[in-house]
C-alpha cells in the first residue's frame, strides 16, 4: 500500500537532502578552490556559506509549514 | 587588572544569583531536578540545548584548527545543521515516547523497548564513561581562559576549583531548571564573544577581505582542503560533520533536554535556529586565519585566540570575550555533570540499590553524585594533558554509537535486543580500538568513529533481520506509540481510515 507524500514535504526533504550533498558528499572536493574569490572569501568558503544558507532557510520555510505535513496547530498538547 | 578580576567575579557570581532565583520554582519532585517536569520553554530551550552543544570544543578548538589546519572546521555550518535536524526528527520522537512512558534517561528508553536490562546497564556505561573526558576538556579549556584574563593572578588549579564550585552550588539548589536559566546568559555571551572575537582581531589585518586576499598569497594551503599539514582532507571534513553532530546529540545532557520540552511544536523551530547559529563560526575562522599572519609560531594552538586577544585588543575587551569562552565551557560542563548524575541516580541507584527511594532521596542522592562527578573532572583535568578537539572526538565518537539502537527504537519493530547490544559493544569497540592501541590507524583517513557506527549499523541491522523478537507486547505498545505519534504530527503517513491499523505498523 502507497502511501501519498505531501509534494511541499517531498520538496523540504529533497532540498534538505540536496544541500547536505552539496556539502558532505566527496561533490564538495569539486567546491574546494581558493579562486575565484566571491564577496572577497575564497570560493570554497562562499559554497559552504551559500549551502547553509539554503538549508537553514528551508528549515524556516519548515517550521512555517510543520514540516510538509497539515497538521495545523490544533493538535498541540495534550499527547500523552 | 583590577577590572578583568571584576569582570572574571561577575561571571561566576550572576550564575549564583540566577540559581538561586530559579530555585523558587523548584518542586521536591526528581522530575522537577532532573527534566524541569516536562515544561521547559521555548527560550530557555533554545538556549541551553544551543549553549549545551557549543563547548569550550567549539570556541576554542575551531579557532585552533583553522590556524593549525585549514578549513577543514568549516564543516561545522553542516554538522550544526544535521544536529538541528535530528533535534527534530529523532528528538521529538524520543520526546513523546518519554512523555507517554515516563522517561528520564537514556536508558529507561532503550530499556524499555528493547526490554533488556543488559541494553540498560550497556546505555549507561557508554553514556557516563564517554561523557567524562568530554566533561574534563570544558574544565580545561575554561579554567585556561580565566587563568590568561586575569594575567595568571588566578592559577589554573584555582580557576578550574572556583568554576566546579559555582557549578555545583546553582545546579545542587536548582536542577535542570538553574542550568536552563544562567545558559541563557551564556549562550547569549558565547554568541556575541565567538563573532566579535573574529571581527575585531580581523580588523588587524584590515578586515575580512584583506585577510583572506593576504592569506592567499602567504599560506594558500591555509584555505583549502587538506589543509597546511595535508591531513585534513575529505575523510577528516566528513567524520568531524557526522561524528560531532551525532556524538553531541546523543550525550545524555542533550537527550535531558529532548525529555524537558514542554511542547512538541518547539522541535519543528529548532532545525532553524540551531543552523543559524552556526553562522557565529566564522568569527572562527576569522580569529584562527588572522592568528596565521599575526601570531605564526604559537606552541599550543588551543591557545591561539587568548594569546590573540591579550596581544591585540583593549584588555577588558578581552577578558569580556574571555568570560565568553568560559561561558561556552560552563554551559556545557553544567549540563554534563548534571546528566551524568542524572544517570548515575536513575539508572544505578535507584533502579538497583534502592528501588524504593523516595523523592527526597533520589534528588539528594543526585546532588551528592554531582559533587563526585566534578571531583573525578577536576582530577582529570589536572592530570590528564591532550588537545581539546582530540579529546573531543574520541569521546563524541562513543556517545554516537548510542544513535543506531535509538533511531531502531523509534521506527523498525523487528529492532532486535540481542542486535542492538552486539551493535552497540561493537561500534564502541571499534572506537576504543582504533584510538587507544598503538597497533591499528583508522583506515582511509576516516576517523575511528565512522568504522564503529558502520561495524555498529552492519551488526544491528543484520542480527535484526536475522532473529525474531518474542515480546510482542512490548513491540506493540511502541507500534501502537508511532501510530499515534504519526496521527498526531504526521497524518499522512496513516492509511486511509478503512485500512486495519495492523497494516500501517507493519510498513514502518
Amino acid at each position: 500500500m502507497m502511501r501519498s507524500i505531501p509534494p511541499l514535504k517531498l520538496v523540504l526533504y529533497g532540498g534538505i537532502l540536496l544541500g547536505f550533498v552539496m556539502l558532505e558528499s566527496p561533490l564538495i572536493m569539486l567546491a574546494n578552490q581558493v579562486e575565484p574569490m566571491v564577496l572577497g572569501m575564497p570560493f570554497f568558503f562562499f559554497w559552504n556559506l551559500a549551502w547553509w544558507f539554503a538549508i537553514t532557510v528551508l528549515f524556516l520555510i519548515a517550521y512555517l509549514t510543520d514540516w510538509g505535513s497539515h497538521t495545523g496547530r490544533r493538535h498541540e498538547e495534550g499527547t500523552s | 587588572m583590577i577590572g578583568s578580576i571584576l569582570i572574571i567575579a561577575a561571571f561566576l557570581i550572576i550564575p549564583l544569583i540566577v540559581g538561586v532565583v530559579s530555585a523558587r520554582q523548584a518542586q521536591a519532585t526528581s522530575e522537577d531536578f532532573f527534566v524541569q517536569g516536562r515544561a521547559m520553554g521555548s527560550v530557555a530551550v533554545f538556549f541551553t540545548v544551543a549553549a549545551t552543544w557549543w563547548s569550550a570544543f567549539a570556541f576554542l578548538g575551531s579557532n585552533a584548527t583553522f590556524y593549525t589546519s585549514g578549513p577543514v572546521y568549516l564543516t561545522a555550518l553542516a554538522w550544526n545543521l544535521l544536529f538541528g535536524l535530528m533535534y527534530y526528527w529523532v528528538g521529538k520522537r524520543v520526546w513523546f515516547l518519554g512523555k507517554r512512558f515516563d522517561y528520564l534517561t537514556p536508558s529507561d528508553l532503550l530499556g524499555d523497548f528493547y526490554s533488556s536490562e543488559t541494553l540498560r546497564i550497556l546505555v549507561a556505561a557508554i553514556a557516563l564513561v564517554f561523557t567524562v573526558p568530554y566533561l574534563q576538556i570544558q574544565l580545561t579549556g575554561g579554567a585556561y581562559l580565566i587563568e590568561v584574563a586575569s594575567q595568571g593572578a588566578i592559577p589554573f588549579w584555582l580557576a578550574a576549583l572556583l568554576f566546579y564550585f559555582v557549578i555545583i552550588v546553582y545546579v545542587w539548589i536548582g536542577g535542570i531548571r538553574a542550568i536552563a536559566w544562567t545558559d541563557v546568559i551564556y549562550g547569549a555571551l558565547l554568541f556575541f564573544g565567538m563573532m566579535f572575537a573574529g571581527y575585531y582581531i580581523s580588523t588587524h589585518v584590515g578586515g575580512p577581505a584583506a585577510l583572506f586576499a593576504e592569506l592567499n598569497q602567504s599560506s594558500p594551503a591555509h584555505l583549502s582542503l587538506p589543509g597546511p599539514n595535508g591531513d585534513m582532507g575529505y575523510p577528516m571534513w566528513f567524520s568531524l560533520f557526522a561524528i560531532t553532530a551525532i556524538g553531541a546529540f546523543m550525550g545524555p545532557q542533550i537527550w535531558l533536554r529532548m525529555y524537558s520540552v514542554k511542547s512538541g511544536r518547539l522541535f519543528n523551530l529548532m532545525p532553524f535556529l540551531l543552523g543559524l547559529a552556526a553562522f557565529a563560526y566564522f568569527g572562527s575562522v576569522l580569529s584562527g586565519y588572522s592568528g596565521v599572519l599575526l601570531e605564526p609560531d604559537v606552541a599550543n594552538p588551543d591557545q591561539i585566540l587568548p594569546i590573540m586577544l591579550v596581544n591585540y585588543a583593549p584588555y577588558l575587551l578581552a577578558s569580556l570575550i574571555m568570560a565568553a569562552g568560559a561561558s561556552a565551557a560552563m554551559s556545557t560542563a553544567n549540563s554534563q555533570i548534571h546528566a551524568v548524575s542524572t544517570v548515575v541516580t536513575l539508572d544505578i541507584y535507584q533502579r538497583y540499590l534502592d528501588p524504593k527511594a523516595s523523592q527526597a532521596r533520589i534528588v539528594n542522592v543526585g546532588r551528592l553524585s554531582l559533587v563526585g562527578f566534578s571531583l573525578v573532572a577536576y582530577v582529570m583535568a589536572l592530570t590528564v594533558p591532550g588537545v581539546l578537539v582530540t579529546i573531543g572526538i574520541a569521546a563524541l565518537a562513543g556517545t554516537a554509537q548510542l544513535i543506531v539502537p535509538t533511531v531502531g527504537a523509534i521506527t523498525w519493530r523487528r529492532a532486535h535486543p540481542t542486535a542492538a547490544i552486539w551493535g552497540l559493544l561493537g561500534g564502541t569497540g571499534c572506537v576504543l580500538l582504533l584510538t587507544f592501541t598503538p597497533l591499528t590507524s583508522a583506515p582511509f583517513g576516516y576517523h575511528a568513529g565512522i568504522w564503529g557506527l558502520a561495524l555498529n549499523t552492519a551488526l544491528f541491522v543484520g542480527l535484526s533481520l536475522a532473529l525474531r523478537r518474542r515480546d510482542s507486547e512490548v513491540v506493540e505498545r511502541f507500534a501502537k506509540a508511532r501510530h499515534d505519534y504519526d496521527a498526531q504530527y504526521h497524518p499522512e503517513r496513516i492509511d486511509t481510515e478503512a485500512a486495519p491499523l495492523q497494516a500501517s505498523y507493519t510498513q514502518r
